[in-house]
């Protein structure tokens, strides 16, 4: 049956599928979405197109694929290496003391139902006959049993994904050197020429340059002509295009003058800023006909969110021009698994937030939904609370609390936020929000570079 | 002003480098040789903080001042709490000293707290007044209202020149252009005595301008003001200068842009005021107020997690108790509890020419505009 309805998803088109049989708005067909470069694949592996990580490898079932890669923490190493897989079903039960100044052996929380890392990170497994086919490969795991490796790093997926497409279990965005080792997800290389790269942000996959310098376009612009030159040229620097590239797909050439070709996207040349200060910088998008690139935009927030000004940037925030936080959290355990989903423990939220779920709810208030909103969006659903566990709600709860949720998790607003524009729940945590507290909706982060 | 190195762990001799700079912004000054001052051009003069951080006054051994030690910190304090060979759960011990670093209560936290018991301290007289609970500046005058330093001064981290929050949170000044605040002073007609002049405060957008190590902050720099996201910390006052030392009058309430690790925080001074020396390359000398307590603790702990308070043995727990206990001002109107505390920093900066995006008299009334709204009313009674 499952086979049968992959060869249904792969017939719709995996756009198509982002939408099949649920209660929310699938990506718009209209909207444009990444380019990849196709590679041989196992047979059953297939490309999904995702809202927030472009192009993502994924199951037969639609289960997007990540990896696990070696993350050093203040201690020691977590993730995995090439080639050694090191997520089994062992239940663990004490910490390992990678994040100072805790020792390690300390014993996890709620291990009644702890879950064991195979519980979370399912093993993508190879059969018996599978053979290696470019990057992916078959690495062992110490029961003897088979596990698909791509460039050798052991793949997985993930219990929290539900639907194909989903990529809940984890995310491409760049993250902190105190961040939990995050597993994430593994696709194809974009399609773009040598020297460009793509990141995933907070507004969307943003296009760069391999040096990480943000790529601009201009509205006078065409795919024949360019209306910058001399000056401005100077100012905005032409992405030039080596004597051997070729068009191909979305990308095509522009002579600008005899034997000096500009790169060009979309049907608009490519520049970059003199005047950026920083890697993924949006300061070119300020100058008025100048827009930063992006390979697919970041789905819109639902109707009602506002964008807010703050002393350090530009944040989401709710109706109110109250600031909104994504909560992170990440145990201390060899697993490093996450606390930060409705479905898993809540006793670091609740420790951090107040002590109780009381509290909780009055320092980092839920986002209530209105009865008549619904989610907007893969990345952005209404979702049922439990608030006195901070777990999903049963169907019979009747104290449930409907609330919008990114990426299958609550946002909050801060209670020490007086006023639109206030950031004060930002940082708010241990390791500065990354592993048990709060980091605000950045959309422009001029001053903390790579935060998007 | 003049500090001995002796009894002063300060910055790095930011004014001597400077010295040697060129005497970018102002035609001439005045120097030992008898050169008569001269007013800096368009008596405007443009200063960028470099250095900043709370006024620790220590002696070398530190007997003076804490005479019984220095405090625990969370790694201390998490093994005397939850002893190696007892069963320790992470609810019952990292996640209960986490809750109460980031929720402090009012119950005692078992842990005798070491405040500074030295009569000296750097700062100035906020009150006008002098009492009991003053301290008296290293050069005699009394009254001086630095309990900041009385809660800080015996933790190793907040003392030069080595503890972790002097190292990095002074040197996230000059390197994060979010914590870049400008001092600009107009109306000047001497950099030496001028009864009145007025003193504005911007954050620029730029880096600093550095020698070639990129760790040296030259004088002449240019900033622009950040007028879009650092607009609520646009202020305004007046001062005078009196033997080349600025004195301000009071501003109600600042907010400092100070991110050390990636945080936006801030903190919040109450009855502000600088007192810097001043000269056409640079500045020194101190900011002074009262610090909201809130917000004095909690840029301190979003900014350093557990680990890096426990390398400089700051117990967030500990501290926060003493923060409220010996907090001096602005009682808050219903429970009575002071919400700010007095401080001093000690304050570096390097002459800059401010500009004014395109300097167009819009652009300047926009300014204006900003600055009229930002003054607010008299501070309430302390």
């Amino acid at each position: 049956v499952l086979r049968e309805a992959a060869k249904n998803l792969r017939r719709l088109g995996s756009l198509a599928a982002l939408g099949l049989g649920l209660s929310i708005v699938p990506a718009s067909a209209e909207e444009l979405t990444e380019a990849y470069i196709e590679e041989p694949t196992p047979p059953g592996i297939q490309v999904l197109l995702t809202e927030l990580d472009g192009p993502v490898f994924a199951t037969e079932q639609g289960k997007t694929i990540y990896e696990w890669p070696s993350h050093k923490l203040r201690n020691g190493y977590s993730g995995e290496t090439q080639g050694n897989p090191a997520c089994y079903d062992e239940v663990l039960t004490e910490t390992a003391g990678l994040m100072s100044p805790y020792p390690p052996g300390i014993i996890l929380p709620e291990l009644d139902s702890r879950p064991s890392c195979t519980d979370l990170w399912p093993p993508l497994y190879a059969d018996d006959g599978a053979e290696p086919v470019g990057e992916w490969s078959i690495v062992e795991r110490k029961d003897g049993t088979r596990q698909w490796a791509y460039d050798e790093q052991p793949l997985y997926t993930s219990a929290k994904d539900r639907q194909p497409g989903d990529v809940i279990g984890g995310s491409t965005r760049r993250y902190g050197g105190d961040s939990p080792a995050w597993r994430v997800p593994i696709g194809p290389a974009p399609l773009v020429p040598p020297g460009f790269a793509v990141r995933s942000t907070s507004n969307g996959r943003l296009l760069t340059t391999e040096k990480n310098e943000s790529v601009y376009v201009f509205d006078e612009d065409t795919a024949v002509s360019s209306n910058c030159h001399e000056a401005c040229a100077s100012t905005w620097q032409p992405i030039l295009a080596p004597q051997l590239a070729r068009a191909k797909g979305e990308w095509t050439l522009l002579e600008r003058s005899p034997g000096v070709r500009q790169w060009v996207y979309r049907g608009k040349p490519l520049y970059t800023y003199a005047n950026d200060t920083r890697s993924w910088s949006l300061q070119g998008s300020d100058v008025p006909g100048w827009s930063n690139v992006y390979t697919q935009k970041a789905p819109p927030w639902p109707e009602g969110f506002t964008v807010q000004s703050t002393i350090a940037g530009t944040v989401l925030a709710d109706a109110n021009g109250m600031t909104l936080y994504t909560y992170r959290c990440g145990d201390d355990s060899a697993d490093q698994l996450s606390c930060e989903h409705p479905d898993d423990t809540q006793v670091y939220r609740i420790a951090m937030c107040g002590g109780d779920a009381d509290t909780c709810r009055k320092t980092w208030k839920y986002v209530e939904a209105g009865d008549a909103e619904a989610g907007t969006s893969r990345s952005w659903q209404v979702i049922e609370i439990d608030p006195d566990s901070g777990h999903f709600a049963s169907p019979e709860d009747e104290d449930a609390l409907r609330v919008w949720a990114y990426r299958d998790r609550p946002i909050y607003t801060y209670a020490a936020d007086e006023q639109p524009g206030d950031v004060h729940g930002a940082g708010t945590g241990e390791w500065r929000g990354q592993r048990n507290g709060l980091k605000a909706i950045w959309l422009r982060d001029d001053y903390m570079g790579g935060t998007l | 002003m003049k500090r001995s190195p002796a009894t002063k762990a300060g910055f790095p001799a930011l004014l001597t480098t400077l010295a040697v700079a060129t005497g970018a912004g102002v035609m001439a000054h005045a120097d030992d040789a008898g050169i008569p001052p001269i007013a800096p051009v368009d008596g405007r003069i443009g200063y960028v903080m470099t250095d900043l951080f709370w006024a620790v006054y220590q002696t070398d051994d530190a007997s003076e001042e804490c005479p019984n030690g220095f405090n625990s910190g969370p790694r201390e304090q998490f093994e005397a709490l939850y002893p190696e060979g007892t069963r320790r759960t992470v609810l019952d011990t990292q996640l209960r000293q986490e809750h109460e670093t980031w929720h402090p209560g009012s119950k005692a936290e078992g842990f005798e707290f070491h405040e500074v018991e030295g009569e000296k301290s750097w700062g100035l007289n906020l009150d006008g007044e002098v009492s009991n609970n003053d301290f008296v500046h290293p050069d005699g005058t009394p009254g001086i209202d630095n309990e900041v330093y009385r809660a800080v001064g015996c933790i190793i981290g907040f003392r030069g020149p080595d503890g972790v929050e002097y190292i990095f949170q002074n040197k996230a000044i000059a390197d994060r252009p979010y914590n870049r605040t400008m001092v600009e002073i107009t109306g000047v007609d001497s950099l030496e005595n001028d009864d009145e002049v007025t003193v504005t405060l911007y954050r620029g957008r730029d880096r600093l301008l550095t020698d070639a190590s990129g760790s040296t902050v030259m004088a002449g720099g240019s900033q622009r003001i950040d007028t879009r996201w650092g607009r609520r910390l646009i202020r305004q006052t007046t001062g005078r200068i009196e033997d080349s030392v600025l004195t301000t009058e009071p501003i109600p309430e600042v907010v400092i842009p100070w991110m050390n690790l990636n945080v936006p925080s801030i903190q919040i001074i109450r009855d502000f005021r600088l007192q810097l020396e001043l000269s056409p390359t640079g500045a020194e000398g101190i900011v002074a107020g009262y610090a909201d307590v809130e917000s004095y603790y909690k840029q301190l702990i979003r900014n350093d997690s557990t680990h890096h308070l426990s390398n400089g043995q700051i117990s967030g727990i500990s501290l926060s108790k003493a923060l409220r206990r010996l907090a001096d001002a602005y009682p808050h109107p219903e429970t009575g509890e002071n919400t700010a505390i007095s401080t001093a920093l000690d304050v570096r900066l390097a002459q800059v020419f401010i500009v004014n995006d395109g300097g167009t008299p819009v652009e300047q009334e926009r300014i204006s505009q900003i600055i009229e709204a930002n003054q607010q009313e008299p501070a309430e009674t302390r």
